[in-house]
């Protein structure tokens, strides 16, 4: 791919042993709008902020919080088009792989396949990694899951992680506040106290977006009046 | 044994089909006198523009045509009927397939029987393929054909719901399948009735393996095609309830199931409406299997063992040490 000129990869090492073009592409996922996801004992909630360039951009138009399959979510930090990019070729291998085993695709091989594309464009002439991280939500046959992948390609499985602006702060909320048997409603609440924490104005359902799946292993993404009552609990 | 894989123009023929060229071929001796290359033979008059005798190929390459179908073997195939080799039998579906379009909605009936020639293969299979959540198509022809065919558009269709967040429309399965089927020239043999309701409406049409298409109140594909719309040009009328669109499909398939030899079995009737679908498999099951003895099957007679002989599939390895073993 690429021009002949360009056919060498841009994503070359630095002396030091690392790739610098992967750590620009942390920090551009490091100056990103927070995210987060906890994985409670009965499901997984995944949330973001929805911070809006302007107040005349519609809010309704924008989802950050995406579907790859009946019951696989995900959300991201970063740059925007990178992850529309993503998300369409994850949606392609996931129904690609259900054609050809007539099953719904583990969230594990969703993950490494994602990862896969990711790791390719770090070592691909004329191309530069993808500038966000990954945070992929799924619930099947081995229950919640949860799972980071970073510009890299790699990719962990997590019991709750954040990444973005604030990942310092919300990381050691959620160290604290985390429990083994924490339900899906819980999770829930400890998301939206999470993001509260580094929160920049006030916190409400248009400036956030949550997605949750429980054990009926349908993704979904909670409605604004939905929202306003997880707030209202909060509160 | 180049001449195994001579390329004559851009297609590669096997030896076989170049001795059928050849046998047909004069040979002009003064061109190959002047001729350089002895293998450079130039086109007789009579024969036809369909032998472009360019150079030979530099290589035993070839280089297959960038997508798409590659109609080669079509050709061999042709040749090789003509030559008197019968090409191998496949499973069709016979089929009575049948849609009508209801006072609420869409209702699409279909028999059960799948044929391999004169043989039932499938005494009880489904010919009614989900597309989509408001969307299901019959298929009639090859069953491989129709399967592979529905499956992989309601694959496309999942897709595009991800990307647009909107609920699959009938024409576009209709698009997805019509352009399929045409890009193949009829030799997927697969004909279908597609119905569905979506925000435009209730939707019913017909597809044609050459990828014509029809739109229609009520419709009716298969080899008992023609028995099922005797009934619906008889009794068919708009604005019809539910239950009197099923007592009609119903009667449309049994009427196929009696008077087809390749529909028969049971009925599946799928029932379509705005926000709802009702999957009735084996509706009607007017052939049950009337006689079952009572006492069972016994066989009396056992097997004879006429001879034994054991053959030992791998002889007995030895193994010698030889040389250094590996570093850790």
């Amino acid at each position: 791919m690429g021009d002949s000129q360009y056919s060498f990869s841009l994503t070359t090492f630095s002396p030091s042993g690392k790739l610098v073009q992967i750590e620009h592409a942390l920090t551009a996922v490091g100056s990103g709008q927070t995210s987060l996801g906890i994985k409670a004992s009965n499901g997984v909630v995944i949330a973001t902020e929805k911070k809006l360039p302007s107040i005349l951009v519609d809010e309704e138009s924008v989802q950050k919080i995406q579907h790859l399959t009946p019951n696989i979510g995900v959300v991201y930090s970063g740059m925007g088009p990178d992850f529309r990019v993503l998300v369409r070729k994850s949606r392609k291998q996931a129904e690609q792989y259900n054609r050809l085993y007539k099953e719904p695709i583990p969230v594990t091989q969703l993950v490494r396949e994602t990862a896969t594309v990711m790791q390719e464009f770090t070592q691909s002439g004329g191309v530069r990694p993808f500038g966000v991280s990954l945070l992929v939500a799924g619930y099947d046959d081995k229950g919640p899951q949860l799972y980071q992948v970073d510009p890299s390609g790699s990719y962990f499985s997590w019991k709750a992680s954040a990444m973005g602006k604030n990942v310092s702060n919300a990381k050691t909320f959620l160290e604290k506040r985390y429990t083994e048997d924490m339900e899906l409603d819980d999770a829930i609440h400890t998301a939206i106290l999470t993001l509260k924490e580094g929160f920049e104005g006030e916190i409400s359902s248009k400036n956030i977006e949550i997605g949750k799946i429980g054990a009926d292993k349908i993704f979904r993404v909670l409605t604004p009046a939905e929202i306003d009552d997880y707030l209202a609990e909060v509160e | 044994m180049d001449l195994l894989k001579v390329n004559w123009g851009r297609r590669k023929h096997s030896l076989f089909y170049y001795l059928f060229l050849a046998s047909k071929q004069l040979f002009p001796l003064d061109l190959y006198l002047f001729s350089p290359n002895p293998f450079r033979f130039d086109q007789p008059s009579s024969s036809s523009r369909l032998f472009d005798f360019g150079r030979m190929s530099q290589s035993g390459v070839d280089v297959p045509a960038k997508g798409g179908f590659s109609f080669d073997l079509c050709k061999r195939n042709d040749m090789l009927i003509q030559k008197g080799l019968k090409a191998p039998s496949f499973l069709k579906t016979g089929t009575t397939i049948v849609g009508l379009i209801f006072k609420d909605g869409v209702i699409l009936g279909a028999d059960t029987r799948a044929t391999e020639g004169p043989i039932v293969a499938d005494k009880n299979c489904e010919k009614i393929h989900y597309m989509a959540p408001n969307i299901y198509c019959c298929g009639a022809g090859t069953a491989a054909d129709t399967e592979a065919v529905t499956d992989m558009v309601s694959s496309q269709l999942r897709l595009h719901r991800y990307q647009t967040g909107r609920d699959s429309r009938v024409i576009t399965a209709l698009t997805l399948l019509k352009k399929h089927l045409f890009s193949y020239q009829g030799h997927v043999s697969a004909a279908l009735v597609l119905g569905g309701v979506d925000i435009t409406g209730p939707h019913l049409h017909t597809i044609y393996p050459h990828g014509s298409t029809d739109t229609l109140p009520f419709a009716t594909m298969g080899s008992g095609s023609l028995a099922a719309m005797s009934v619906f040009e008889a009794k068919y009328k708009e604005g019809l309830t539910r239950d009197e669109g099923i007592k009609l499909v119903a009667e449309a398939i049994c009427s196929g199931i009696f008077n087809d030899l390749g529909s028969g079995s049971n009925v599946d009737i799928c029932v379509i409406t705005k926000g709802n679908k009702e999957y009735l498999r084996n509706y009607m099951e007017p052939n049950p299997r009337t006689y079952v003895s009572s006492k069972g099957y016994s066989f009396t007679k056992k097997t004879e063992v006429l001879r034994t002989k054991i053959t030992p599939l791998m002889e007995r390895v030895e193994i010698t040490e030889v040389g250094e073993a590996m570093e850790e």
